[in-house]
C-alpha cells in the first residue's frame, strides 16, 4: 500500500512537469496548425543555458526561469519570423513546417554538441539530493518545486489565454483567423506572439527538467513525443485538458513498472498513444484530432 | 522506359568497362542501396504524403531477421534478405495499420516513437540482436562487397520499376487523391485504407531488403546502427534533397547523401547533423521539389526563350 501511496504521489509530480512541457507545443499547433518539431531542441538548448548560468554566475535553476524565458521568447519571434513565415498554410505547408523545424531541431543540436561535447551534463544544486518525507514516504525537493512552478505556470497561462486582450485574440484565431482580420485582430501578430509564447515555454520546460534530469544534446526527443502523446490524450481546448492528459501519461509510466522492465518505461507513451487512438480515434474526450 | 533500360544495361556493365576503384566501386553498390531504399521511403513520404520519421524499424528488422535466418538456416543470402524484407514489411503492416489513419504531424510523430519504441526494445533484445555486441556474418556464406554492386542494382531496378508503377497506374491515381483530401478521395470510391496498407508493405519490404543487403555488406550489424533515428533522417533527407514526391528525385538524392556522408563528412563528422539540418531548411523554404525542382526551373529557363508557351510541356514533365 505504501509503495502505491509513493508511485502515485511521483506520478502526480511528473504530471506536474509533463504539462508545463507539452504547453508551448500545444498552444503552438492550437492556433498555427504548426507541429514544432524544434520543442525538444529548446527543451535541451534550455537545459544548457540554466547549466552555463548556474556554473558561471552561480545563478539557480530557479532564478534562472525568467532569464530562460526572455531567450527562448526571442528565439521563438527569431524563427517564426526568419523561417516559418514564409511557408505556405494548409496541408502542403503542415509537411513542409514538419521538415523544416526539423532541420532547426538537427542544428540546435549540432551547435549544442560543437559548444558542449556530448557528454552528459547534470546540475549539482544544493537542495539536489535533499529531500523531504510526506506521509512517510521520501520525495526530492527539486521535484516538489519544480511541481509547484509548473502549476504556477499554468495559471498564469491560462490568466493570460482568458483575461488579457492577447490571451483572447491568440483563441480567436486559433477559431478562425479570416473572421479575426475582418474584427481587426493582426493575425500575423498573433502568429508572431504565440510562436514565441511556445517557445518560451518550451524553454520553461527545459530549465525544468534540467533540475530533475541529466542532459545530453540528444535530450528532447523523448520530451517532443512526451508532448505529443499528452495533446492527443488531452485535446487543445483547455488546461485542465492537457493536465489529465499529463496525468495519464505520468501515472502509466510510473505504475508500468509493474508490468514492463524500467528500459520499456519510455516506450509506454507511445503505446498509450496508439492504444488510444485505435479505440478512441477522437482523443480520450472525443474531441476530433484528425484534421 | 527505353532510357532506364539503358541506364540499367550501362550501369552493369560498368564496371566491366570503367576503370574505377574498387573502394569506388563498392561506394556505388552501396549507393544502389540507398537509392531504393530512399525510393521505397519516398512512396510512403511523397506519393501518399506520410513523412515516417520511423522507417529505420524496418531497416533493422530486415536486417537482423536476414542475418539470424542465415545464420540459423543457412539459406542462401537471397532468400534471406527476402524473408527479413516480407517481415519487415509485415512489421511496418502492424505498427502502420492503426497509425496511417492519422494525417499529417500525427502520422509523423506517431513514427518517431514507433523507431524509438523498436530501437530500445532492439537493444534490449539481445538474445536476438546480439545487443550492443552486434551480430557478425559468416564470411563463407555470404557474397562480396565486389558482388554486390549487381545484387543493389537489381535492387534498385525493382524499386524503379515499383515506382513508375505506384505512380501510372490507378493505385496512383488514388495515392494522388488521398494526399489531397482523404474524404473526399473515400467520397469517389478510393479505399483509402487499403492503399496506405498496400504501400507501406511495400515500403516496409523494401527497406527491409535493403536491411538484408546493408548486413551482408558490412558482415556485421549492431542494433544501435541498424534502428539509429539518424538512420531514418537519412532516408528523409534523401528524398527531401531529391525531390520529394517526384518518381526519381530520391535517387538524386541518395548520390548527394552518399557523397556527403563518404567524402565530406569522412574529415568533419561533428558537423553532419547541423549540414543536413542547413540543407534541410534551404530546401524547403528555397526549392521544395529539391534536385528535381531545380532541374525543372533550370530546363525551363534554358527552353523559355525558345518555346514561350511550354506550359503544357512543363507541366507533363512534373510527373517524371
Amino acid at each position: 500500500m505504501n509503495e502505491v501511496f509513493t508511485l502515485a504521489v511521483s506520478a502526480i509530480l511528473l504530471a506536474g512537469f509533463y504539462s508545463a512541457m507539452a504547453y508551448g507545443l500545444g498552444l503552438i499547433y492550437g492556433v498555427l496548425r504548426i507541429v514544432n518539431l524544434a520543442h525538444g531542441g529548446i527543451i535541451m538548448a534550455s537545459a544548457y543555458l540554466t547549466w552555463q548560468l548556474f556554473d558561471h554566475f552561480a545563478i539557480d535553476p530557479f532564478l534562472a526561469i525568467p532569464i530562460a524565458l526572455v531567450v527562448f521568447f526571442g528565439v521563438g519571434v527569431a524563427i517564426y519570423l526568419g523561417l516559418v513565415r514564409f511557408l505556405p498554410r494548409g496541408p502542403a505547408g503542415a509537411v513542409q513546417s514538419l521538415l523544416l523545424l526539423f532541420g532547426v531541431w538537427l542544428v540546435i543540436r549540432n551547435i549544442a554538441y560543437l559548444l558542449f561535447t556530448g557528454n552528459e551534463q547534470v546540475i549539482h544544486t544544493e537542495y539536489a539530493t535533499s529531500s523531504v518525507r510526506i506521509l512517510g514516504a521520501s520525495f526530492s525537493v527539486a521535484r516538489i518545486a519544480v511541481f509547484g512552478v509548473a502549476l504556477v505556470a499554468l495559471f498564469a497561462l491560462h490568466l493570460l489565454l482568458t483575461r488579457t486582450y492577447l490571451g483572447r485574440a491568440i483563441r480567436a484565431v486559433a477559431q478562425n483567423p479570416d473572421s479575426c482580420t475582418l474584427a481587426g485582430i493582426n493575425v500575423e501578430r498573433v502568429y508572431v506572439l504565440t510562436f514565441g509564447l511556445g517557445t518560451a515555454l518550451a524553454g520553461l520546460a527545459g530549465v525544468l527538467a534540467s533540475a530533475l534530469f541529466a542532459f545530453t544534446p540528444s535530450f528532447g526527443a523523448s520530451e517532443l513525443l512526451k508532448s505529443f502523446v499528452i495533446i492527443v490524450l488531452g485535446g487543445l481546448g483547455s488546461i485542465v485538458g492537457i493536465a489529465t492528459g499529463a496525468a495519464v501519461l505520468a501515472f502509466a509510466e510510473v505504475f508500468s513498472v509493474y508490468v514492463v522492465p524500467p528500459y520499456l518505461t519510455s516506450a509506454v507513451g507511445f503505446v498509450l498513444l496508439v492504444v488510444v487512438l485505435v479505440l478512441r480515434p477522437g482523443g480520450l474526450f472525443g474531441q476530433r484530432v484528425l484534421r | 522506359m527505353a532510357g532506364f533500360v539503358v541506364a540499367l544495361v550501362l550501369l552493369y556493365l560498368a564496371p566491366v568497362v570503367l576503370p574505377i576503384s574498387e573502394y569506388l566501386h563498392n561506394i556505388v553498390g552501396l549507393t544502389f542501396m540507398f537509392m531504393a531504399a530512399a525510393l521505397a521511403w519516398n512512396w510512403l513520404g511523397g506519393f501518399v504524403g506520410q513523412i515516417s520519421f520511423g522507417h529505420s524499424a524496418m531497416f533493422g528488422v530486415g536486417g537482423f531477421v536476414a542475418v539470424r535466418v542465415t545464420l540459423a538456416l543457412e539459406l542462401p543470402f537471397l532468400v534471406a534478405w527476402l524473408i527479413g524484407g516480407l517481415l519487415a514489411g509485415v512489421y511496418a503492416l502492424l505498427w502502420g495499420h492503426p497509425t496511417l489513419r492519422l494525417r499529417g504531424p500525427y502520422f509523423s510523430i506517431a513514427t518517431i516513437g514507433v523507431g524509438e519504441a523498436t530501437r530500445l526494445i532492439a537493444t534490449y533484445w539481445s538474445g536476438f540482436t546480439g545487443g550492443s555486441s552486434g551480430l557478425s556474418l559468416p564470411l563463407a556464406e555470404n557474397p562480396t562487397k565486389y558482388e554486390l554492386y549487381w545484387y543493389g542494382l537489381y535492387l534498385l531496378a525493382a524499386a524503379v520499376a515499383i515506382s513508375y508503377w505506384l505512380r501510372r497506374s490507378r493505385i496512383g491515381l488514388g495515392l494522388l487523391a488521398i494526399k489531397e483530401d482523404v474524404e473526399a478521395a473515400g467520397d469517389v470510391g478510393v479505399n483509402a485504407t487499403l492503399y496506405q496498407d498496400v504501400v507501406l508493405f511495400l515500403s516496409g519490404t523494401v527497406v527491409g531488403v535493403c536491411g538484408g543487403f546493408y548486413a551482408s555488406y558490412q558482415a556485421f550489424i549492431d542494433p544501435q546502427d541498424m534502428f539509429s533515428f539518424d538512420r531514418s533522417i537519412g532516408f528523409i533527407l534523401m528524398a527531401v534533397i531529391g525531390g520529394i514526391a517526384t518518381v526519381l528525385g530520391p535517387i538524386w538524392g541518395a548520390i548527394v547523401f552518399v557523397i556527403i556522408q563518404e567524402f565530406l563528412l569522412a574529415n568533419y563528422s561533428e558537423l553532419y547533423l547541423g549540414l543536413y539540418g542547413v540543407l534541410l531548411i534551404l530546401i524547403i523554404l528555397f526549392e521544395p521539389q529539391g534536385i528535381t525542382g531545380l532541374a525543372q526551373r533550370l530546363r525551363r529557363r534554358i527552353r523559355r526563350p525558345a518555346r514561350p508557351p511550354a506550359v503544357a510541356a512543363t507541366a507533363e514533365r512534373s510527373t517524371v
